[in-house]
C-alpha cells in the first residue's frame, strides 16, 4: 500500500509561503476535485520581514503562470521595473567608478561570444554599451517597454522592484480566491512527529490540529519545521561573505513627478555597500555591512551621508543578517522555502529568485506519494545546492574583482582562503578564456547565466587574454552584431518612454494582455 | 497644430467645405457597423493606441504609410470610411467641432456649411449624420472589444509578405479574433456573443484576412506597370 501525497501544508506566509502556494496550487490545481490540497497557516501576530525588493525576470513567467494580472500587481504593489544593477565605486573607489549588470543578453549571444571581439577592439567603450542597450536606457531613465507592449512581455528585458509588504496580501487573495488555496490564520503551538520521523501534524492555537503528507517550511529565520523540529543544521559562509548586518529606511521622493530610477542602485562604502530601489511611491535605502569591520553608528553615518540632508529624521531599521543556509533543504517530507533555507545579502536580488525556483522544482516533481519521496528530496537537494554554490560564487566574485585597498573589508575579501575552490579555478580558466555557454553553467534553469558573469568580470576591468588569430572567423559577424547593438541601442532610446510615465499609464490605462 | 473649435453658425458662417483628400490613408479607424462593408475592400485588424494601448479596429489600404492599394473609394462605389468621410470635423460632448486648420476648410471655394437662415447646408449634414454614426459604431465597436477581451479571443498576428523583386515587408502590432478559441468556447459564451452581434464581426474580420492576399497582388500589379 502506496501513501498518496495530497495535502500540502505550508507553515507561514509572507513572500515564501505565497508564492510557494500560488506556483503549487496552479500547477495542480486540476487535482483538487480528487482530495489534492494546498493549505497556508500563518501567525496572526508574526510580522512579515519583508526582504529583497528586487526580483529577476523570472518572476514575470512566475507571475504568468500563477494567472496574476500584471496591471494588478503593478496597481497593488507599488512595482517599478527593474532593468539591472549599477555597481558604483566597486572597482577602485572612485566617484566616477561604475559598471552595469543589465538584464539583456549581450547582442547575438545565441550565436557568438563578443567578449574577445570586444576587448580585442580596446575602443574605450564598456563592455555594457558594446553588447547591449540597457545600459543606456537606464542612463536615460527610460522604461524597458511601452504601454502597447502586452503583460508580461518587454521590449528590452525587465524584472520588477515591488514593496513586500504589499505583493503578500496581493498573492494572498490571489491563491485564496482564484487557486483554491486554504488560509488558516494561527499560531503554531507544536509540531507532532510520526514514528518513523516524518512531521504528521501540527497543532495550532486557534485552529487546532493539522494534519499534512508534505510540510513547506516558510516560516523565516526562524526554520521551524526544517531547523528547530528536524534538525538540520545553518551551514554558516560568513567566512566567504563577511557582510552581517543592514540598516534600511524608506525614503521619500522630493516631488511625485521625480523619475524612478530603473536598475537597483549599489553603492560600495569602506566595509559594505548601500543599496537604493526606486518604487513609485518612495525608495528603499539600506547599508549592508561586515560588524567586523566598521561599528553600527559609524555604518549609519555613511548610510546618512549618501542620503543626504532629506534623510537626516528618517528612523532606520537594524536588521541582523546570517549568510548561510541550511545543510539539507528537504528532509523526510519537510522542504524550506525562503529565509527558513537561508539568506544570502541581497546583492544580487537572488532571495525571490531562489523562492521561485524551489517551488517551480516542487511543484513540477511534486510526489505522488511518500514512498518516492526521498528520491525526489534527494534531486532537490542536489539542484538547490547547487544553486546556493552558483549565487555564493558569483556574489563573491564581485568582492575579488576589486581593486580597492582603501580599508580592510575590501582588502579582507581578496584572502585566498576566503574564496571559494571553484571560483578559483574559474578565475583562473577565465584569464584565458571567457565564459559562455560552453561552460559549467550547464543547468538548464541556472540562477546567474554566463552573461551575468560577462557583464561582472568585464564591467569590472577583469582581462581575458586574447589570441588574434582565434578571433577571424567570426570578425565578421562579431562586427556586424557590435553595429546592430549601436543600431538598436540608439532606436530603443527614441522609442522608449520615461519609467514614471510609463508607470502612471499603466496605473491608469492598464496593459493588454495579448 | 490643429485649431479645434466648437462649430457655430455666427463664428463659421461663412465657411465652406472642400472635397477631402485624394488618398485615404494606410491604415484608418473603423467602427463595427462598417466592418460588413470593409470586409468587402480590405482586411480588418486591430491595433493598439499609442498613447493609451487600448485596441481599435482598423481598415487596411496599403502596407505602409502613404500607400493606398485600394484606390479613391468613392469614384470604386466601394466602402468610404467614416472617419475618413468626416475629415476635419470632431464631436465635442454632444457638439460638432471642427479643426479650423484642416486644408478642407476655405471661405473661398467647396460647399457652404450653413445657409443664408445659418442653417446646415447638406454637406455639414451629411457631416452630423456621418459624426452620429461613429459615435454610435465607436461604442458598439467598444463593447465587441471588451467581449472579446474577456474571452482572450484576441491574438497577434505576423503578417510577413514577399513582394516581386525581392521586397519584404513584416507588419507589426497587428491583431485579429482567433478561431480556435472562438471554436473552443462553451456554448453559453457562444450565445452570448452571438446575441450580441458580436459573432458576426468576429467572422468578419477573421474573413475579411483574405483580402491581405488580394491587396499584395495589386502591389505587385502597380509596381509592375
Amino acid at each position: 500500500m502506496v501513501h498518496p501525497v495530497k495535502r500540502i501544508v505550508i507553515v507561514g506566509g509572507g513572500t515564501a509561503g505565497w508564492l510557494t502556494a500560488g506556483v503549487i496550487a496552479a500547477k495542480h490545481r486540476g487535482r483538487m476535485d480528487a482530495g489534492f490540497s494546498v493549505t497556508l497557516v500563518e501567525s496572526p501576530n508574526t510580522p512579515i520581514i519583508g526582504v529583497g525588493e528586487g526580483t529577476w525576470p523570472t518572476l514575470r513567467s512566475t507571475l504568468a503562470r500563477i494567472g496574476v494580472s500584471e496591471t494588478e500587481f503593478f496597481r497593488q504593489c507599488d512595482v517599478a521595473f527593474k532593468q539591472g544593477a549599477r555597481f558604483s565605486r566597486w572597482t577602485t573607489g572612485a566617484p566616477d567608478d561604475y559598471y552595469y549588470h543589465p538584464l539583456m543578453l549581450p547582442q547575438s549571444f545565441g550565436q557568438l561570444n563578443l567578449v574577445p571581439h570586444w576587448l580585442a577592439r580596446e575602443d574605450g567603450s564598456t563592455f555594457c554599451d558594446a553588447v547591449c542597450a540597457q545600459g543606456r536606457l537606464c542612463d536615460d531613465g527610460l522604461a524597458p517597454k511601452t504601454i502597447a507592449t502586452a503583460e508580461f512581455e518587454a521590449v528590452a528585458n525587465y524584472s520588477y522592484h515591488l514593496d513586500a509588504g504589499k505583493f503578500a496580501p496581493f498573492l494572498q487573495a490571489h491563491c485564496c480566491e482564484k487557486l483554491g488555496v486554504r488560509h488558516v490564520l494561527a499560531d503554531v503551538r507544536r509540531v507532532n512527529l510520526a514514528e518513523n520521523g516524518d512531521i504528521r501534524s501540527i497543532d495550532t492555537e486557534q485552529a487546532g490540529e493539522i494534519e499534512g503528507d508534505l510540510f513547506v517550511d516558510c516560516t523565516g529565520f526562524k526554520a521551524l519545521l526544517i531547523g528547530e523540529t528536524l534538525g538540520v543544521p545553518f551551514k554558516d559562509c560568513s567566512d566567504v561573505l563577511f557582510c552581517d548586518r543592514a540598516l534600511a529606511v524608506q525614503v521619500p521622493y522630493a516631488s511625485e513627478a521625480a523619475p524612478i530610477a530603473c536598475q537597483t542602485n549599489s553603492v560600495a562604502q569602506s566595509a559594505g555597500w548601500i543599496w537604493d530601489i526606486g518604487l513609485p511611491a518612495r525608495r528603499g535605502i539600506g547599508h549592508v555591512y561586515s560588524s567586523r569591520h566598521i561599528s553600527d553608528e559609524q555604518a549609519e553615518r555613511e548610510l546618512r551621508a549618501y542620503i543626504g540632508p532629506a534623510g537626516a529624521a528618517l528612523p532606520v531599521r537594524k536588521i541582523p543578517i546570517r549568510s548561510g543556509h541550511r545543510e539539507t533543504f528537504w528532509k523526510r517530507n519537510c522542504v524550506a522555502v525562503g529565509l527558513a533555507a537561508g539568506f544570502l545579502e541581497p546583492l544580487e536580488a537572488s532571495a525571490i529568485v531562489l523562492i521561485e525556483l524551489s517551488a517551480k522544482l516542487i511543484a513540477e516533481q511534486m510526489p505522488v506519494c511518500r514512498e518516492v519521496m526521498d528520491l525526489i528530496a534527494a534531486r532537490f537537494n542536489s539542484t538547490t545546492h547547487y544553486r546556493w554554490g552558483r549565487i555564493i560564487d558569483f556574489l563573491k566574485l564581485h568582492y575579488v574583482l576589486t581593486r580597492r585597498q582603501d580599508s580592510a573589508f575590501w582588502r579582507d575579501n581578496l584572502l585566498p582562503e576566503t574564496i571559494p575552490d571553484r571560483l578559483k579555478d574559474l578565475l583562473l580558466l577565465w584569464s584565458h578564456q571567457s565564459p559562455w555557454f560552453h561552460d559549467e553553467f550547464d543547468r538548464v534553469e541556472e540562477v546567474f547565466p554566463a552573461a551575468s558573469y560577462q557583464y561582472v568580470l568585464y564591467g569590472m576591468g577583469f582581462r581575458t587574454q586574447v589570441e588574434p588569430s582565434a578571433l577571424g572567423a567570426d570578425a565578421r559577424n562579431a562586427e556586424r552584431a557590435l553595429r546592430e547593438n549601436a543600431v538598436q541601442t540608439e532606436r530603443l532610446r527614441a522609442g522608449l518612454p520615461r519609467h514614471r510615465d510609463l508607470i502612471r499609464k499603466i496605473v491608469e490605462h492598464g496593459m493588454q494582455a495579448v | 497644430m490643429p485649431t479645434i473649435e466648437l462649430l457655430d453658425p455666427g463664428r463659421h458662417g461663412r465657411l465652406r467645405l472642400r472635397a477631402r483628400a485624394a488618398e485615404v490613408p494606410h491604415f484608418i479607424q473603423v467602427v463595427a457597423s462598417e466592418f460588413s462593408a470593409a470586409a468587402a475592400t480590405c482586411p480588418i485588424l486591430f491595433t493598439k493606441e499609442a498613447s493609451t494601448g487600448a485596441f481599435y479596429a482598423g481598415a487596411m489600404f496599403g502596407f505602409k504609410p502613404g500607400e493606398n492599394l485600394v484606390g479613391i473609394p468613392e469614384e470604386q462605389g466601394a466602402f468610404v470610411p467614416l472617419m475618413w468621410q468626416r475629415d476635419g470635423f470632431f464631436i465635442s460632448d454632444r457638439n460638432v467641432a471642427i479643426d479650423r486648420e484642416h486644408a478642407r476648410f476655405s471661405e473661398d471655394d467647396g460647399a457652404p456649411l450653413f445657409d443664408d437662415a445659418q442653417q446646415p447646408g447638406d454637406a455639414l449634414r451629411a457631416i452630423q449624420r456621418t459624426l452620429g454614426d461613429i459615435h454610435q459604431g465607436l461604442e458598439q465597436t467598444k463593447s465587441f472589444i471588451a467581449a472579446l477581451l474577456e474571452l482572450k479571443l484576441i491574438e497577434p498576428i505576423d503578417i510577413s509578405l514577399n513582394f516581386d523583386g525581392g521586397e519584404r515587408l513584416t507588419l507589426q502590432g497587428l491583431y485579429t479574433v482567433s478561431l480556435d478559441r472562438l471554436r473552443d468556447l462553451d456554448d453559453a459564451a457562444v450565445l452570448r456573443l452571438f446575441r450580441a452581434g458580436h459573432l458576426q464581426l468576429a467572422y468578419t474580420m477573421a474573413a475579411s484576412l483574405r483580402q491581405i492576399a488580394r491587396l499584395a497582388r495589386l502591389r505587385n500589379q502597380r509596381k509592375a506597370t
